[in-house]
């Protein structure tokens, strides 16, 4: 879909899913590195001295390489950023300054390019200078500080993850700024910040003082002393992780016991199959969860009864496999759910149904290895998928220079 | 510096000017769409029933505190800047009120279980065959065929299937699983690129599109290089609670906490230079000069010390404080910001990322804005999300052209609910 965009890629790993995302829509993705390799060739999981990082999310760019001490060189890549439609870059401001990369440089030789910028906190601002890791995005953007396991500390995701929220941003904007050139003949600045771009991964708690709620921890089971407020969403987004965690004969279960008349009928269903099998009687078999805030609101049920409902779950589900429960959900509409580690993936028969995965060659592999290369499926046009392996340093340097500036 | 690439003061337009969105989803991942696609100017009627009330509407944060289907502000968030009507989508009334708006927009976005759209007569193909240029999102959690396209579920379902559940926590203790349903804020991300590039193609070629985002799989793709390491060598991505595979030390700190609430700071060290200026901040020269200190992997081998060390002086300032003193020595640090923090945060509010809109009920609400700032054709919410029902008239009346009766017969119908 996007066949005729030239896109000039100056990012390291901060931004490198940006042209990720734009090549498998079909954009000519030419990703810089400096002579040595981009940082992001350094970026961990590392098998050895490959990084997957880079494996994955460069996938399907072409790679040219710069060296960035040398004037003739820098001169190709603003001759580069000269006929691009969209420029990307997370490499430092200072830098793309020094080397007369910057928007104001590019935008006075290319007028039409479309210059994005992903960085930690933004262009400019107070703490647009500040030194950036993952974890400090996610501590400044919002999410760490409400993820708390009991009295622990904050925790993040053991997997690295603002900048890539950030970088499929960068491209979102990056396409906003495409269609916005066919209406007003030029191109703009597209300033992405990972701190503001996290805000949305707090399910709005964020905004929680702004409008004037000072508990937005729900009290988790209706009727105790100190709450009133029930959580009755289907995700259990608001109940103890302890609650919703559950061991089976082979890993664990995702489980929030639902209630109240949006979701609690999923818990009914849960029940259901637990009775069918002996694993609960009356009267707790024939609960209506629609109603259980309800009843432990007036007394009707009491906690207690409660616990023993949760440990009837929990004796069953020891019983069951990741792959049992996943069946019966998915026929019994529970909202109970196999935590999948990345074997389980990698073996998923949905996944492979959906064609989810391209495989490509990495460096040392005996054999092609799967990667997700499908983040979209579409009718009509060609979707996104994978294009083909990361580049190597340099690989496409005379193909480039060739196609994009017309050099012999 | 000046990012503008104006050549004079010319009135601005706005990127998407023109495009008509019809969103027929609900709780986050399908509103979201909509709510960036109206941040740039297209028109969005958001479709909601009033009987069989939106999640989101049910869901905290709330103003003032109280539950209230008016009051959520998730779901202000998710839907700034769209036009809403109620409508009962079960009656055949309600169905062709749809086809109408079919007819009027350009983009439909929808989030119904896969299949239910086809027997209201409502999904792609049929749509298709009166309007070929029809770009349609659905966005679902598993996607719109294959095995596991019947699922129930939620974005904490979509966040256990793609890997992350097992990504988040303590090694000793149980997973703890992300904040909320992660793989609704990935998801509508993805899909949002993928619509846009749609839209580029439709603008160049007039040809339509259907595009089936599947939550499970926009989550596995966050985790690409955790899957191809699998594949590579059979290595399973574990938790490891906030340490790093790189930087060390690396954390969670406890800071001085402010009226009664615990507060924290984070701090990651990414080589010798930052850890010496650390170790001297703190006052632990010795620590600085230490041999066995200089690589990661030394300072890993006694990880849990250093954080004691660390902790013990972070405990006696106010987050900030430290954030400012070790981002002056260029040490990566920040608090850990809160909601109480995020309506001051400097940086946020330099950015005015936090946008103030009025609203009829709550005199007025917050919401965030866009994520990119655009220098020519910036984005921004227009109007607070509708209350129910809200925008009925004017949808029917304005955008549809239904005459009085026609409207009078659906209020009395019971269809506009």
């Amino acid at each position: 879909m996007l066949e005729h965009l030239r896109v000039l890629d100056l990012t390291d790993e901060r931004g490198l899913l940006c042209g990720r995302l734009l090549a498998d829509l079909g954009a000519d993705v030419v990703q810089v590195e400096p002579l040595g390799g981009s940082p992001g060739r350094q970026a961990p999981p590392l098998a050895g001295d490959v990084s997957l990082y880079w494996e994955t999310f460069a996938a399907g760019k072409r790679g040219v390489s710069a060296d960035l001490a040398d004037e003739s060189s820098v001169a190709r890549l603003r001759a580069l950023a000269g006929v691009a439609d969209i420029v990307i870059t997370s490499w430092p401001r200072a830098q793309v300054e020094a080397l007369g990369l910057d928007p104001v440089a590019v935008h006075a030789e290319n007028p039409e390019a479309v210059y994005t910028i992903i960085s930690a906190f933004g262009w400019d601002g107070p703490k647009a200078e500040y030194a950036d890791t993952d974890l400090v995005v996610w501590a400044a953007g919002g999410p760490l500080a409400p993820h708390r396991d009991g009295d622990l500390p904050p925790l993040r995701i053991s997997v690295p993850q603002a900048y890539l929220h950030a970088a499929s941003d960068a491209a979102a904007g990056a396409l906003l700024a495409v269609l916005a050139r066919a209406q007003v003949g030029r191109g703009q600045v597209v300033d992405v910040s990972a701190q503001a771009s996290i805000g949305v991964a707090t399910l709005a708690r964020v905004l929680a003082t702004a409008v004037g709620d000072d508990h937005p921890e729900w009290q988790t089971t209706p009727g105790r002393p100190s709450g009133g407020r029930t959580d009755q969403s289907g995700s259990g987004a608001a109940t103890p992780n302890s609650l919703k965690k559950w061991h089976c004969r082979d890993g664990m279960v995702e489980l929030h016991l639902s209630m109240g008349p949006a979701a609690g009928a999923f818990t009914n269903n849960l029940f259901a199959w637990i009775a069918e099998e002996g694993g609960v009687g009356e009267p707790i078999s024939s609960w209506d969860w629609r109603v259980v805030p309800d009843k432990l609101v007036s007394g009707e049920l009491s906690h207690d009864q409660l616990d023993e409902a949760r440990a009837a779950v929990r004796a069953f589900l020891l019983g069951k496999t990741k792959a049992e429960v996943l069946e019966a959900a998915i026929r019994r509409r529970l909202l109970c759910m196999a935590i999948f580690d990345m074997s389980d993936l990698a073996q998923s028969p949905h996944l492979a149904h959906r064609d989810f995965w391209v495989d490509v060659d990495l460096p040392g592999a005996r054999e092609p290895v799967a990667i997700p290369g499908r983040f979209a499926q579409v009718l009509g046009p060609e979707g996104p998928r994978a294009r083909g392996r990361a580049p190597m340093v340099g690989e496409h340097d005379d193909i480039v220079a060739k196609e994009w500036l017309g050099e012999q | 510096m000046n990012l503008t690439n104006a050549s004079s003061a010319e009135p601005r337009v706005d990127a998407l000017a023109g495009l008509k969105v019809l969103d027929l989803s609900w709780v986050v991942a399908g509103p979201l769409v909509g709510r960036a696609l109206a941040d740039f100017g297209a028109e969005v009627v958001r479709i909601e029933s009033s009987v069989r009330v939106e999640t989101a509407r049910l869901m905290q944060p709330f103003h003032g505190g109280r539950q209230d289907k008016e009051g959520s502000a998730l779901f202000g968030n998710c839907n700034a800047g769209k036009l809403g009507l109620t409508l009962d989508l079960k009656s055949a009334e309600g169905q062709q009120v749809v086809r109408d708006l079919v007819g009027w927009a350009d983009v439909v976005v929808e989030s119904f279980s896969p299949g239910q759209l086809r027997k209201w007569g409502l999904d792609y193909e049929t749509l298709r065959a009166d309007k070929p240029d029809l770009v349609m999102l659905s966005t679902s959690i598993a996607g719109q065929d294959g095995p596991w396209s019947k699922l129930a579920g939620f974005g904490n379902v979509g966040s256990s299937l793609s890997g992350f559940q097992h990504l988040v926590g303590y090694q000793d203790r149980l997973p703890m699983g992300t904040f909320g349903p992660y793989t609704d804020y990935v998801g509508p991300r993805l899909a949002l690129v993928t619509l846009l590039a749609a839209l580029e193609n439709r603008r160049r070629t007039g040809e339509g599109a259907y595009i089936d985002v599947a939550q499970v799989e926009a989550g596995i793709f966050f985790l690409s290089p955790q899957v191809a390491h699998y594949g590579f060598d059979g290595t399973i991505a574990e938790r490891h609670g906030n340490r790093d595979a790189q930087a060390a030390p690396h954390g969670v700190f406890p800071a001085r906490s402010v009226e009664g609430a615990e507060r924290f700071v984070v701090i990651s060290v990414r080589d010798r230079a930052e850890w010496q200026a650390l170790a001297r901040a703190i006052g632990r020269e010795d620590l600085a000069e230490r041999d066995d200190l200089a690589t990661a992997d030394g300072r890993r081998a006694m990880e849990d010390e250093l954080e004691q060390v660390i902790s013990a002086w972070t405990a006696e300032r106010s987050a900030t404080a430290v954030e400012e003193a070790l981002q002056l020595l260029g040490v990566p640090a920040h608090a850990a910001v809160t909601s109480d923090d995020y309506p001051h945060e400097p940086q946020l509010a330099h950015r005015g990322h936090l946008v103030e809109l009025p609203h009829p009920t709550h005199g007025r609400t917050f919401v965030e804005g866009p994520r990119y700032r655009l220098s020519e054709t910036p984005g921004a919410p227009r109007r607070a999300a509708p209350a129910l029902g809200q925008d009925n008239e004017v949808v029917l009346r304005d955008l549809l052209g239904y005459d009085e009766a026609r409207i009078d017969a659906l209020r009395e119908g019971g269809i506009l609910r």
